[in-house]
């Protein structure tokens, strides 16, 4: 699964740390998400997602070997 | 992600606390045959009698029970921010340090015989507990460094 976390918090203007404290994980958290070593679960994927106040799959999108 | 299975942060700075001191006196007791002599029980106490004790003193019993009473606390502390990836980080390491110590058990059962087996037990006792701290703490310490990268 890829996603566009980055992408979205340079648009809201969040570093890493401000993102995980909003959505209450640690950095090491979001750098992993962001760097494709982690896969969110469902409840921490929709919680990005509507921080972001966008569909869950404008935010994570899956890939062909998924 | 709760889980309930994992105690307070502050203590795994308890468990340190608890296992330096209980280490030491394991350590001695094992390769120096230290003894505390307040231990020692008298050969008449009934309850111990069952047991059919040759060795009447507890210093390694209450020094085994203080190491291993402080690595689990340390094993399983929560970090200050245990989410779902610290969570998995965690659960791999558990299943790393299962491996790891019956790779090293079966090669130990196959090179080391007699009573030198019996202190490899010994460690054994203790070995699933201390792999899965350094492989947790390292993976921690990994994912760490890369933020400041």
């Amino acid at each position: 699964m890829t996603n566009t976390i980055k992408i979205e918090r340079a648009i809201h203007n969040l570093t890493q740390a401000e993102l995980a404290e909003k959505i209450g994980v640690s950095r090491q958290t979001i750098n992993a998400m962001e760097s494709n070593k982690y896969v969110p679960s469902a409840v921490l994927a929709m919680k990005i997602a509507r921080l972001f106040n966008k569909p869950v799959e404008a935010v994570f999108q899956l890939q062909e070997n998924d | 992600m709760k889980n309930k299975l994992l105690l307070p942060n502050n203590y795994k700075r308890y468990g340190i606390g608890l296992l330096i001191p209980f280490a030491v006196i394991g350590v001695l007791s094992i390769y120096n045959e230290f003894e505390l002599g307040f231990l020692q029980t008298g050969k008449n106490i009934p309850y111990f009698n069952m047991f059919d004790f040759t060795d009447n003193n507890f210093t390694n019993e209450i020094a085994l029970s203080g190491v291993m009473i402080g690595l689990l606390m340390i094993a399983f502390s929560k970090e200050k921010t245990e989410d779902e990836f610290i969570h998995q980080i965690r659960l791999e390491s558990w299943q790393w340090a299962v491996i790891i110590n019956y790779a090293l058990l079966f090669l130990a059962n196959w090179l080391i015989y007699g009573s030198e087996f019996l202190q490899v037990m010994i460690y054994n006792m203790l070995t699933i507990l201390i792999i899965f701290i350094i492989r947790f703490n390292w993976l921690l310490y990994k994912y760490k460094k890369q933020l400041s990268e």
